[in-house]
């Protein structure tokens, strides 16, 4: 009896998505190595990965241009030459979060802060109510407040935990860059209206926050502040561009698994929706899916200074044929 | 799925209450609003007249998403003779009043999920939410009239909560 087999093409069902930040500043992205971590568990990524849940309709399209290089006569291809390298990913997110927002939109998406009382109405959402100190001890499950502080949430609410802003210019947000700041700004709640780090409360407790999920950026730096928020906005237009690190991976019904790393992906689309009916035949109700499509930055691969885009990976079914 | 077909069988139960106290049954002796699950009750010969019935039928589960969703469809059966003081000839207009019923009941089209294995009932997280009724052709049988509607009915398996 054989102890191997000659597999088939994988088979799957939908892909999953994961996703880093990518330190704007020095355009460092996150660097996936499939032969490290291949085997990680779908639902736990290996830090600092954060999974986006499953997906739908994900294409991917190289739009790299090849031009070839003739000669005799007749002419023939002698050699061929990359012009440009190139590709493009698109899909839907199953879910609507602060994070698949944040990728899905071509633009700065803020939160909504907790309005101040009798605070102006805005776009954008009107003057928060006052920040609460991050207290030493916090965790990225709990953050520790003055019970003054504390007193201001209450359970079931989301709060954004990040610093104030102070005239800073350039990239803000942690721990991702949620915008990009030009010229100096008089929201002193600016860095927190544009981070990702932002969780759910699950309890207030008279020394602080037991959240019901772990903040993305971790336990909080000393100097932030935590602020409650009410919910997510983004706009059409402005000229800020989300960046990520991606990881696609698709796992065959043998267990085998296909990964694709994309170092850096950048928006390419405006904020978009797509409906699909819950129930074709006779249903009038419909599922609203965040719509996202995105263009491939380049990296320098270290291996041989070589420009790519992206990385297929594939690690086959165990006792399969290779 | 068992505490979202609880739920969606207490709103409507509650609702009809609201809607038309008069509609009741006489069911293990006891007087109740008049509607009913098909599967929580003795098999019936006839299906009682002048009630609602919920008889669940199709499920369609989907598990690719953040939390897997449950589709169950359920058929509300419901039948009338008419009333005797008018010798049967009112059951047109009992029909439409309870076509009218069955309408108001299903909304809102959404009602919160609770856990009924426990007492008292306790809120979990999570809506059950219904599509709009397919209504079926009236069918005649002698003197007596039946119409079913049927409304898939969806909600979200939520952490801990045992599949029923």
């Amino acid at each position: 009896m054989s102890n191997s087999y000659l597999a088939a093409a994988p088979v799957v069902r939908r892909v999953r998505g994961y996703f880093a930040p990518v330190n704007r500043v020095t355009q460092t992205p996150v660097i996936f190595d499939a032969a490290e971590m291949g085997g990680f568990g779908l639902d736990s990524p290996p830090s600092p990965w954060i999974a986006l849940g499953w997906l739908k309709g994900f294409t991917r399209k190289a739009v790299s241009k090849t031009a070839q290089i003739v000669s005799g006569v007749p002419a023939a291809v002698l050699e061929q030459t990359r012009e440009t390298v190139g590709a493009e990913v698109s899909f839907e997110f199953l879910s609507w979060t602060k994070l698949t927002m944040v990728l899905a939109s071509a633009s700065q998406q803020m939160n909504l802060l907790l309005p101040a009382g009798g605070a102006a109405a805005s776009g954008d959402g009107g003057a928060g109510v006052a920040a609460g100190v991050v207290g030493t001890g916090s965790t990225a499950t709990f953050i520790s407040l003055a019970p003054v502080d504390a007193a201001k949430f209450t359970a079931g609410q989301i709060v954004a935990v990040d610093v104030d802003y102070t005239g800073q210019t350039g990239y803000v947000g942690t721990p991702v860059s949620g915008a990009y700041v030009k010229s100096a700004l008089t929201d002193v709640d600016y860095v927190r209206r544009v981070t990702v780090n932002v969780a759910r409360i699950a309890q207030v407790g008279a020394t602080g926050l037991t959240l019901a999920e772990a903040l993305p950026g971790g336990a909080p730096a000393a100097g932030m502040k935590a602020q409650p928020v009410v919910g997510f906005v983004d706009r059409e237009g402005g000229s800020f561009y989300q960046e990520w690190s991606a990881v696609f991976v698709m796992e065959g019904s043998q267990g085998e698994r296909i990964f694709f790393h994309y170092p850096r992906l950048q928006a390419l689309a405006s904020a978009a929706e797509s409906a699909t009916a819950l129930d074709g035949k006779t249903g009038t109700l419909e599922r609203v899916l965040l719509a996202g499509r995105f263009v491939a930055l380049p990296v320098t691969d270290p291996l041989d200074g070589e420009r790519v885009v992206c990385y297929r990976s594939f690690l086959p079914a165990a006792s399969s044929l290779v | 799925m068992q505490n979202a077909k609880d739920s969606f069988y207490v709103a409507l139960r509650t609702r009809l209450v609201a809607v038309n106290p008069e509609r009741t049954i006489l069911l293990r002796a006891a007087v109740r609003p008049g509607i009913l699950v098909e599967e929580a009750e003795a098999p019936f010969s006839q299906l009682p007249t002048d009630v609602f019935v919920l008889r669940w039928l199709g499920l369609a589960v989907d598990q690719d998403l953040p939390a897997t969703m449950a589709a169950e469809e359920c058929e509300i059966v419901y039948a009338t003779l008419g009333t005797q003081s008018f010798g049967g000839m009112d059951r047109g207009r009992a029909m439409s009043e309870m076509d009218e019923e069955l309408v108001a009941m299903l909304a809102p089209f959404w009602t919160p999920k609770l856990n009924y294995r426990s007492t008292p009932a306790t809120t979990l997280m999570t809506r059950v939410f219904w599509d709009e009724p397919v209504f079926q052709p009236v069918t005649v049988t002698r003197d007596r009239l039946t119409r079913s509607a049927r409304v898939v009915v969806y909600s979200y398996e939520e952490a801990g909560e045992l599949v029923g």
